[in-house]
């Protein structure tokens, strides 16, 4: 399965009132272009801040928010993920679509490779926290992830690969926070 | 009413979400800070988790202030600027104002760039007045907002309150 047909499956499973934050770079790309929605913010910058925006939502909101992340993402700001288990947010939802590498440079390997996030995650706090190496069990795992107690935490084992790279997400930045802000405002 | 008058300012301002990382020059600050609900504090790990946990309040309606020690400029930097500068998010900073002369060694580098780091990324900045808490965050949450941007209220030695 490839990290776009993993990000297609989970945003069908969300309730539309969920709030997502789509990590920077390629998850935010596929993210739109599978399914745009006006409660996604689509992050372009700040590498390594997914799980941290996505904790100030959560603290703040009722709404589930649910978290986008990849693996090199989340290792890039680990800090992040230790807030969330330490907090302890029961609408936090964190997935990690897990390449294994930095597949936006060419594919240089990541150290997800040789470290266990979801055990670091449950050592963290998370309420709920597993891996799922084999995609025809994804979608059940990511049903199971969306019904567990939060927060809770999927890494899930996605392709290397990327045939079929996603456009640029079609909106300036200021146009994309602005949009959020708004659907969060009705 | 809590520990901090300027704690207590920033709360009148509008400000509904704090999240930072202690500096023994807003200590009284953070003692304030610890007496907020769950939901309104975020003791954080590094100060780029906690600007960035800042944009997230604020794109869900929460204004948002981030405190720190002038050190943690430096980890903020991406996200300042690839977050807030470039999505337009307002936040106020109160950032103690660390390396003057007397200050211990490992502040004097960056504490000597302080303003200069600032005024580069266009950040608009103030010094805290003791006495002044009120007009200081008043000052500050209006200079973020008016600009989309970071603002910086610089807190020396004396001025946490």
């Amino acid at each position: 399965m490839t990290r776009a047909e993993a990000v297609a499956v989970v945003l069908p499973l969300l309730a539309d009132d969920d709030i997502v934050v789509a990590a920077d770079g390629a998850i935010s790309r596929e993210a739109y272009r599978a399914h745009d929605r006006s409660r996604t913010f689509y992050m372009l910058g700040s590498m390594g801040q997914v799980a941290s925006i996505a904790l100030g939502l959560a603290l703040t909101r009722m709404e589930r928010v649910v978290a986008l992340d990849g693996d090199g993402n989340l290792l890039m700001g680990l800090g992040g993920l230790a807030l969330a288990g330490g907090r302890q947010p029961a609408n936090f939802y964190h997935l990690v679509l897990d390449n294994g590498c930095y597949a936006t440079t060419g594919g240089q390997p990541a150290l997800s490779q040789d470290v266990d996030l979801a055990a670091v995650a449950a050592g963290a706090g998370y309420a709920w926290a597993r891996r799922c190496f084999s995609a025809e069990h994804v979608t059940e795992a990511m049903t199971a992830w969306l019904a567990a107690p939060g927060p809770a935490f999927l890494d899930i084992e996605v392709d290397a690969s990327n045939t079929d790279p996603a456009p640029r997400v079609p909106m300036t930045p200021e146009e994309m926070a602005a949009r959020v802000r708004a659907a969060l405002a009705t | 009413m809590s520990a901090s008058r300027r704690l207590d300012a920033l709360l009148a301002a509008g400000v509904g979400f704090v999240a930072g990382v202690p500096c023994s020059y807003l200590k009284t600050f953070f003692a304030g800070c610890a007496e907020l609900p769950l939901s309104s504090f975020l003791p954080a790990v590094r100060e780029d988790h906690a600007v960035a946990a800042c944009a997230g309040a604020w794109l869900g309606g929460t204004r948002a202030a981030a405190a720190m020690q002038n050190s943690g400029l430096g980890y903020c930097l991406e996200v300042l600027t690839s977050l807030h500068l470039m999505y337009a998010v307002p936040l106020p900073m109160l950032v103690s104002d660390r390396g003057d002369p007397g200050d211990f060694e490992e502040h004097r580098i960056l504490g000597q760039r302080t303003r200069r780091l600032l005024d580069l990324f266009e950040i608009p900045w103030a010094e805290a007045r003791s006495g002044a808490e009120g007009d200081d965050a008043n000052w500050l949450v209006a200079a973020a907002e008016r600009g989309r941007r970071p603002a910086v209220l610089l807190v020396g030695k004396g001025a946490d309150s």
